[in-house]
């Protein structure tokens, strides 16, 4: 069995298991859209002035945008982060449901299998980002739509990382609780130390440090230059450092897939 | 090369519990091969090698030819399995479940939907195709697991407690998918159990097997002669055993109960009646029986083994059915 076969087959099932789960979609979107309306209304009208000098100075602070185009194009980036980070975790599920077993005693290459898994929930991530784009451009105007498909292959890169780490920890996780615990203690961080909601050059060292080694940070940064013309780091670094890092835990979800066990 | 299971000296461990303590036996193409044992026998353990799924800590274990540890993908082309617990994906419909099985197994286009009609068809859930397998009944699971596990036409179909906790209409439905498999494919058949008669109904061959060892291995007649022909289970007021003929050999059972083994009980227990008495022993209780897999198990181990619940009674429809 090929290796293009069997991960067009693992694509199928996880969109098939997408469209049946139609609640998932609004689910995922809602928090987003919650974020940037709730969010985003509230900390726009803190920084916005009528006084063409406090103007200037807060368009200075966030790369020289309005707060809202900056939230906005943020939080693009961080639901690709957390959608297809969650969807990697639900391998836990099939592990718990069994369907697992199923995939690891099929005649398929186990690389194909996984990659094929996250290449699939990846792309629902990416329909969902490409909706809260949308969303974006309705309340901060000056977002450019054109380059909503350079942004979403900044996307597809996070994605794949994303999804790869979620099915990393949760092929090592004994119990569903350790999900909330990594929730909470690496996720809930890695997306406020990410230049999604404030920019990172005035953090103290420790904060940053943290940014610089977060893919988030990369992947935020890339979508905004797309979306906005304004990057921090240039969208050639944004795309190198993401990409390696992805890389790294693609790499690692395939080595752990291909030697699993019912240990 | 007829024997298409090949298991020697298979031990497994984990962490340091042992759960297979140096097994051998073989399966010969074609036969229903049956491990019979409690819970905790080691049952599952063995057939997760046998699948590739777990590495055996020593021994070998070759399919078809090919060892599984070192030629894992050749051994997965060539078998099925019904996994002792569910591993559908719940949120797909039967259908759907078949569909991504037969695609995984490089099956496609009108020969995969033709051939998921004919066994969505065979175990009978053809008209719920396309339901949410979330929905289903424990059975209905269960029946839609065999079907997947033939999508491939496997040459080995393995199945785990095909039974436990279903219904006894559904059991005997069950069985009776698998002696239809086994009559019309010839399919060789590797099935676990904790029920002896399910074992006895349906397997060729039956290997007993008790806390990670094979006690003994052969046909139900096999293994029943190796007691003798009739069994007798006494209860006296105190410890005692009788080795006088017609009692060709007695033990003591750790419940305390005296296992007597006789050519023919009908004859032997007024003689058992009389040598108690006149050893001045008063006989608590008594009964007799031909012996079972269940007097086997127990003359092997001391301990007992269950049949499947109220398996006796067979449900009407069972016999209506056509096919
Ligand atoms: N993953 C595991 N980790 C530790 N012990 C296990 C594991 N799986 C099974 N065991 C132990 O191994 C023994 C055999 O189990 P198993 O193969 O499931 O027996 P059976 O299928 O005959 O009931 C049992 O004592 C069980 O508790
Ligand atoms: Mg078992």
């Amino acid at each position: 069995m090929g290796f293009a076969r069997a991960f067009g087959v693992m694509v199928y099932r996880q969109l098939k298991r997408f469209v049946k789960a139609r609640g998932r979609l609004v689910m995922t979107l809602a928090q987003p859209i919650i974020w940037i309306v709730f969010f985003g209304v509230g900390m726009g009208s803190v920084f916005s002035f009528s006084n063409p000098v406090a103007e200037s100075f807060i368009k200075q602070v966030f790369g020289g945008l309005d707060y809202m185009t900056y939230l906005t194009t943020g939080v693009v980036g961080m639901t690709v982060f957390l959608g297809s980070f969650i969807s990697g975790i639900t391998v836990l599920w099939d592990k718990q449901f069994g369907f697992l077993k199923e995939t690891l005693v099929a005649p398929a290459p186990r690389s194909a299998i996984i990659l094929g898994r996250s290449f699939g929930d990846t792309l629902v991530v990416l329909l969902q980002a490409a909706i809260i784009a949308l969303v974006a451009k309705a309340v901060a105007p000056s977002i450019n739509l054109a380059g909503l498909p350079a942004a979403l292959a900044y996307g597809l890169i996070l994605g794949m990382g994303l999804a790869s780490a979620g099915i990393v920890i949760s092929l090592r996780m004994t119990t569903p609780e350790s999900f909330q615990v990594v929730m909470n203690f690496v996720m809930m961080p890695l997306m406020f130390l990410s230049g999604v909601f404030y920019p990172l050059d005035r953090l103290p060292l420790w904060a940053k440090a943290i940014a610089t080694a977060n893919p988030l940070t990369y992947a935020v940064d890339g979508v905004r230059y797309w979306l906005t013309g304004a990057s921090a780091y240039g969208p050639l670094k944004d795309l190198v450092i993401l990409s390696a890092i992805s890389a790294v835990f693609i790499a690692l979800s395939v080595w752990e897939f291909r030697r699993a066990t019912l240990d | 090369m007829s024997d298409i299971v090949v298991v020697e000296g298979l031990m497994k461990r984990y962490g340091d519990v042992e759960a297979v303590r140096g097994i051998s036996f073989r399966i010969r193409k074609g036969e229903v091969f049956g491990l019979l044992g409690p819970n905790g026998a080691g049952k599952t353990t063995t057939i997760h090698v046998i699948a590739t799924l777990l590495r055996p800590t020593a021994g070998r274990v070759a399919v078809a030819g090919h060892d599984v540890a070192r030629e894992a993908a050749e051994v997965r082309k060539r078998i099925g399995i019904v996994f002792q617990d569910p591993s559908l994906d719940t949120a797909l419909t039967a259908y759907e479940n078949m569909y991504i099985h037969g695609l995984l197994y490089g099956l496609g286009g009108e020969e995969l939907k033709k051939r998921i009609r004919e066994l969505l068809e065979f175990v009978e859930l053809r008209e719920h195709a396309n339901r949410l397998v979330r929905n289903f009944s424990g059975g209905m699971r269960r029946r839609l697991e065999v079907a997947r596990a033939l999508l491939h036409r496997p040459e080995l179909l393995i199945l785990d407690e095909p039974t436990i906790g279903l219904d006894p209409h559904t059991r005997a439905r069950i069985w009776d998918y698998i002696r239809e498999v086994q009559r019309a494919e010839g399919m060789t058949i590797l099935l676990t159990t904790h029920y002896m008669d399910e074992a006895e109904e349906l397997c060729d061959r039956i290997a007993i097997m008790d806390r990670g060892r094979i006690m003994a291995e052969g046909t139900a007649e096999e293994l029943k002669s190796l007691i003798g022909s009739d069994v007798i289970i006494a209860r006296f007021d105190r410890p005692a055993c009788f080795r006088d003929p017609p009692i060709k050999e007695c033990r003591e059972l750790p419940d305390g109960r005296v296992e007597m083994v006789v050519e023919n009980a009908a004859k032997a227990l007024p003689q058992l009646f009389d040598a108690a008495r006149a050893s001045g022993l008063r006989i608590v209780e008594v009964s007799y029986r031909r012996p079972t897999l269940n007097e086997v198990f127990l003359h092997l181990t001391g301990r007992e083994l269950r049949d499947s619940p109220s398996s006796t009674t067979r449900p009407p429809a069972f016999m209506a059915r056509r096919r």
